[in-house]
């Protein structure tokens, strides 16, 4: 299923017709102002440190100076998975600016060892450099009257919105993050969400805390009082229509990272359109134009 | 127009110039087309090309194909991309000032669904400053109609290449499909309808297969496959129009390295595209170019088009076996072979 597009930029003007119709609610995403991007650089960056976080998550570390003083929350870099005297895999991997530190110049990856390119990742000698570009996309967006900030990471997608939280933090901003994952041994990031002092409620598949519903009447519970001013989500679309309908209820401003297979990354090979077919022209990029998006719910029938 | 003579924007140290029929190039290294954009200025100086190739423009706005459309294979990967574009006049207007920030000339590629929209377009970009050549995408496996249809055709690629010949004041290049059964006659049929250079290859049509869902993996069905996996196949079909035809051949398909585009030279292209391989590092090109110059200078050559078309059959291998006698008939048999000694 792709997301309901609906930009923002009159260039990519599209008029896609809804794609969750399975709930009453319908999701709209749109392309937000182009106004925090950096410009992106290529380093041939030294593989400073791996660290297994997880059963099946690792940390790795690049020195990367040039993108870590330039990187904005939710924005992301390209990795070349091909060792220096390779030509394949061809594509580099998408991955998101984890965490950095402009000052030493390390830039942070997690992610889940799934597959040929991750698991070349996780196993790159220590030392060897990485052809790494970056940083790349349009950031989140925190308004300066934002004062609580609720985050619903899914998985690896948690690994998109722990800058955002930082950022967050640094400004005073509360933030709540609901760390979702299918198994307690897949659960990541919360060690970092609780260092910078955010109220982590990691939830998991097996035993059923997870389930939207649930999060739902928690949400619903714990947020009556308490204003959120903000919402970004990542990683699964049912957390995305949860997020959009708790923004929508609150009068919150909610923002997606969305994922997707590139090749370029910068907007040039159009690989990563998030189009459908018989559009008039053509819908926007999760690389150039994304990877974050506003997201709005809309009622269908009798939604809330 | 620069011309060979011309002052050139980079010293690379030895002489790598070379001309498409008028169109004199500093060194012989170019995107492929799809592969490329003035993105990449932001990365790496893009006067160091030969030159740059934009993504394929038609005439109207499309929205190109449907997701997925990439798909990461052994040795390369499939694309469905379908070629959005804007149409010509957001090309003319938005896009091509971008190009014009840098010196390196700009070959600009064009679609069409049928013969006329070529002929269209050449009729709206004639006169547009800041255009060096048009290079016609005569070979798209990823369209709903044309493309690869009427790039199996010699009748109607002639019939292509001749009207944009007839409209246009640049040189016009032909990019030949490799999904056809004899790419020699495509050639001719370009050569005859007055193309300055063609263009060769286009990726070959494939597929993926999800297992999950038994669906295939590309939107579109099938895609086009690109990468080192296609290298052999497009060094073979250089090779064949090389023979076919007269004009200048640009080779393309599989190219990461300077050893790669130093076999297609030998073979008979005088300039090279390299397409995937920008993907997987976006400063492959410079790699590519930096190898060239050290190959001319290491083997003490007057320039690089010393090298070209300089393929020996005459080891009693046979012509149908030119990769085998490539690495031993460089005529420097006391040295390794490019292969292992050329490094990006």
């Amino acid at each position: 299923m792709t997301p309901d597009i609906s930009p923002a930029d009159p260039a990519l003007a599209s008029d896609m017709v809804g794609s969750w119709t399975a709930s009453s609610v319908r999701v709209r995403l749109a392309c937000i102002p182009d106004i925090g991007r950096t410009e992106p650089t290529l380093e041939h960056a030294p593989v400073l440190e791996h660290v297994r976080v997880a059963a099946d998550h690792v940390l790795t570390t690049l020195d990367a100076p040039t993108m870590a003083s330039r990187a904005e929350p939710g924005q992301f870099a390209m990795l070349t998975v091909a060792r220096g005297g390779e030509d394949s895999p061809v594509l580099p991997r998408p991955m998101a600016l984890y965490d950095w530190d402009a000052a030493t110049g390390r830039v942070d990856f997690l992610y889940r060892v799934f597959g040929d390119g991750t698991a070349r990742m996780a196993a790159w000698p220590v030392g060897e450099l990485m052809t790494a570009v970056g940083p790349l996309g349009r950031p989140f967006s925190l308004a300066e009257t934002t004062a609580s900030l609720l985050l619903l990471g899914r998985g690896i997608g948690i690994c998109s919105l722990t800058a955002l939280a930082a950022r967050a933090r640094a400004r005073g901003v509360a933030v709540h993050a609901i760390v979702s994952a299918r198994r307690p041994d897949a659960i990541v990031a919360t060690d970092f969400l609780e260092r910078i002092g955010a109220t982590v409620w990691p939830v998991v598949d097996t035993d059923g805390s997870s389930d939207v519903e649930r999060l739902r009447a928690r949400l619903d519970a714990q947020l009556r009082d308490r204003a959120v001013d903000q919402v970004a989500v990542c990683g699964s679309e049912r957390l995305l229509r949860l997020a959009a309908q708790v923004g929508r209820r609150l009068d919150a401003r909610v923002e997606v990272s969305l994922e997707a297979r590139m090749a370029c990354g910068l907007g040039y090979c159009h690989g990563c359109s998030t189009g459908e077919k018989g559009l008039a022209s053509e819908a926007p990029l999760v690389c150039k134009d994304g990877p974050v998006f506003l997201a709005r719910a809309e009622a269908i029938g009798k939604a809330q | 127009m620069s011309t060979q003579n011309a002052p050139r924007r980079h010293d690379y140290g030895p002489d790598l110039r070379v001309a498409l029929g008028p169109l004199g190039l500093d060194n012989p290294v170019m995107p492929a087309s799809g592969c490329f954009g003035p993105e990449l200025g932001s990365l790496f100086d893009l006067n160091r090309l030969g030159a740059m190739v934009t993504k394929t423009i038609f005439f109207g706005a499309r929205s190109g194909n449907p997701a997925h459309r990439l798909a990461e294979t052994p040795g390369g990967m499939l694309n469905s991309v379908g070629i959005p574009s804007r149409g010509v006049d957001a090309f003319v207007e938005q896009i091509l000032p971008e190009y014009r920030r840098w010196q390196t000339p700009t070959i600009v590629s064009l679609g069409g669904l049928s013969v006329e929209e070529y002929w269209d377009l050449a009729d709206r970009l004639r006169g547009v400053p800041g255009i060096a050549a048009l290079e016609l995408n005569v070979s798209c496996p990823n369209l709903e109609a044309g493309g690869i249809e009427m790039g199996a055709s010699p009748a109607q690629v002639e019939a292509v290449v001749r009207g944009v010949v007839d409209r246009s004041t640049v040189p016009v290049i032909s990019k030949l499909t490799p999904n056809v059964t004899s790419i020699a006659e495509i050639a001719r049929a370009s050569e005859a309808g007055g193309a300055t250079a063609i263009t060769a290859v286009n990726t070959l049509v494939g597929m993926a297969v999800d297992l999950d869902t038994r669906a295939p993996v590309i939107g579109n069905m099938v895609g086009g496959l690109s990468g080192p996996a296609i290298k052999p196949i497009a060094l073979r079909m250089v090779w064949e129009v090389r023979k076919a035809v007269s004009i200048p051949v640009i080779g393309c398909g599989g190219i990461a390295r300077a050893c790669d585009a130093l076999e297609f030279l030998v073979v008979g292209a005088t300039v090279v595209q390299v397409g995937t391989a920008t993907f997987t590092r976006p400063d492959a090109m410079l790699g590519v170019i930096d190898g060239i110059a050290d190959y001319v200078r290491d083997r003490g050559l007057e320039s690089i088009r010393d090298l070209i078309g300089t393929l020996r059959t005459d080891r009693g291998a046979a012509e149908t076996a030119p990769e085998l006698t490539l690495a031993a008939s460089t005529g420097h048999p006391a040295q390794p072979a490019p292969s292992r000694s050329v490094q990006r």
